[in-house]
């Protein structure tokens, strides 16, 4: 095996051994003590169904919404879950949320660490106490289909997983893109990628088939929440012209871009002209 | 001064012409709030509501052209007093922050573009925060930067029987860290920045906090990795008589300057040995022959004495002739007062 093919695989073996450790950990956390694994447990139950349940309970009652059926209603609902379900289930290292990290003076751990920021960022993995909604979302997607008229090619199931890579790369590079003003003002901006993220995420679960365009064009564009579960929905449904179903992958490719630029040049000026103390609103430490 | 006619490889920290510069935003409160009735002022202050929005940029110069040389195997003590820029040094080092002008290069590395290569062989410790996990047991964060910081097998058990021992930690590997004390917080934070034997150890204010016991230990254990494993180690404090228990050499920094490089008899040659001590008695008066009363409440007494011109001998002598002394406390001036006599020494043959 030449030396470049061993640095891969020793690559591979290492990203999986920091999986594994940080999925030992956050197992270790939830099995710690019983009641606190019931209370979580629990709490994720009644969350995912709240969460779902008043958008379903209307097209339940009226027999869909805008043009899409009850069940139709409930694949979207369950896209939605498994694209936050997952993008928090590897979130454990603040991923999701960049603008904590830098808030908190966290990035100075992360300076110390001899793997690279990407892999430190992508191994935080939650699979026990943070897996509840994208589980939910599987769930929720084979009763949908089961129900569904619609027939399935068989590239479909592939389809389905490009289309959440898609919505997850649109909902990470949102964070990202206002993340960087963070490393302008860290306090200020700490919350700044949960404050997009979670509205995007209670924006996403309204459909908005037969929605006037003055409200649908900017919920596909300014601020995407039509691209983390509707617009995929019609493109899996195949309710979208062929020329439409690019679409999301384009903007995913254009705002990462911009989302990388900024944060880049971010990240230079934060090493470069210091923070906490020196800068008005520097991060907590 | 020490001054580096060494080999290239003997160095372990080279720091050349390093400035290092912040820009900060400040705001004028002056009579925005505060009542005075001898002047006329409107609800937001004297000079009104525009002054909320005007800002004035400032740029704070935390080091200001910072040169120096650490060879491998050196102690060196870090000193400064708050706001002298000993922690943007530490963070320049540790490749937190770059600098604005000059070059750093730590163990042959550029902190800035061998960071991952050079994290493998350094340890950082930061005595206002922790690396441990939070809501872990202290043996789950050193597993952890096992897997992190990719140690084998033998070299992370051979590390982690040697700091289980030397730091006492064996009663404390099972606990969460959020239950520890700060003393048995920052023995484990040392112990797991030393499981991946790093060549050098960058410690900032490691003894902040800790009380007599926990420092005694923390003292010990450095200065016994520094003697036994040739670790170098380079460490921060504002409190001399730590710094001068640890170390053999000083670099001194005040205001983003380095005001003084060499060893602690140097300095005392500069300053003299400036030593501060309190009497109590039992409410008499005391006077004492070559020492200056600084203050007096209460029959606390607290006097300063240069003990190279006055030995210790001769002063515990006249104290104990002295009537009505209850208890006496004696400590090294501090920092802020040795970086004066640094610059007045300096003054002086120019004032000449």
């Amino acid at each position: 095996m030449d030396k470049r093919k061993r640095k891969l695989f020793y690559g591979i073996k290492r990203y999986f051994q920091l999986l594994k450790i940080y999925a030992r950990m956050d197992l270790a956390s939830l099995t710690r003590d019983g009641k606190f694994m019931a209370i979580v447990i629990i709490a994720d139950i009644v969350s995912n169904i709240s969460s779902i349940s008043g958008i379903f309970l209307l097209a339940w009652k009226f027999g869909g919404i805008g043009g899409m059926d009850r069940f139709e209603v409930l694949f979207m609902l369950a896209y939605g879950n498994m694209v936050m379900g997952f993008l928090n289930m590897m979130g454990g290292c603040n991923a999701l949320f960049p603008s904590r990290i830098i808030g908190r003076g966290q990035w100075e751990h992360m300076f110390i660490m001899p793997v690279p920021y990407a892999v430190q960022l992508t191994v935080g993995i939650f699979p026990f106490t943070g897996s509840s909604s994208f589980l939910s979302g599987i769930g929720m997607l084979w009763v949908a289909v089961c129900h569904m008229e619609t027939v399935m090619p068989w590239w479909w199931p592939g389809m389905l997983i490009l289309q959440l890579m898609i919505s997850m790369i649109i909902v990470i590079a949102f964070s990202y893109l206002f993340s960087s003003l963070a490393f302008y003002a860290p306090v200020q901006c700490e919350e700044i990628s949960g404050a997009v993220v979670y509205s995007m995420g209670r924006t996403m679960t309204f459909p908005l088939s037969g929605m006037p365009v003055y409200i649908r064009y900017p919920l596909l564009t300014i601020f995407p929440a039509g691209l983390m579960a509707w617009f995929p929905t019609m493109i899996l449904l195949g309710k979208t012209a062929t020329f439409e179903s690019i679409y999301p992958a384009i903007f995913a490719l254009m705002i990462s871009l911009t989302a990388t630029y900024y944060f880049r040049k971010g990240f230079r000026y934060y090493v470069k002209k210091g923070i906490n103390r020196y800068v008005s609103g520097g991060h907590r430490s | 001064m020490f001054q580096a006619d060494t080999a290239l490889e003997d160095i372990a920290v080279k720091v050349e012409s390093v400035s290092k510069l912040f820009t900060q935003w400040q705001r004028n409160e002056e009579n925005s709030g505060k009542k005075d009735h001898s002047e006329k002022k409107n609800a937001f202050g004297k000079k009104g509501i525009g002054n909320l929005f005007r800002q004035e940029k400032k740029t704070v110069t935390a080091l200001d052209n910072v040169s120096f040389q650490i060879r491998q195997g050196e102690f060196v003590a870090y000193a400064g007093p708050n706001g002298a820029g000993k922690s943007t040094t530490m963070k320049l080092l540790s490749g937190i922050l770059q600098p604005t002008e000059g070059t750093i290069s730590v163990l042959g590395m550029s902190p800035e573009k061998d960071r991952i290569a050079l994290m493998k062989k350094l340890g950082v410790l930061f005595g206002n925060r922790t690396e441990l996990w939070w809501d872990h047991p202290v043996m789950q964060s050193f597993e952890w930067k096992k897997v992190v910081w990719d140690i084998p097998d033998a070299v992370y058990k051979r590390n982690l029987d040697m700091v289980t021992e030397l730091l006492d930690i064996g009663e404390i590997r099972n606990t969460f860290a959020r239950e520890l004390s700060l003393g048995q917080r920052m023995r484990a934070d040392l112990a797991m920045m030393l499981l991946h034997s790093p060549e050098l150890i960058l410690l900032d204010e490691p003894t902040l906090g800790l009380d007599v016991v926990a420092k005694r230990q923390m003292i010990d254990f450095l200065k016994r990795i520094n003697r036994e494993e040739g670790v170098t180690i380079l460490v921060t404090s504002h409190d001399m008589d730590d710094l001068e228990e640890m170390a053999r050499r000083i670099l001194m920094i005040s205001k983003g300057k380095l005001a003084f490089d060499g060893s602690f008899d140097g300095l005392r040659d500069i300053t003299g040995n400036l030593t501060h001590f309190i009497v109590t008695t039992d409410g008499r008066e005391l006077q004492l022959e070559g020492c200056r009363l600084l203050s007096e409440n209460r029959g606390v007494f607290e006097f300063e004495v240069d003990l190279s011109s006055l030995p210790v001998k001769v002063l515990l002598g006249r104290l104990s002739k002295a009537d009505g002394v209850m208890d006496v406390e004696i400590r090294k001036a501090p920092i802020e007062q040795v970086i004066a006599q640094i610059y007045q020494t300096w003054a002086e043959p120019t004032s000449e």
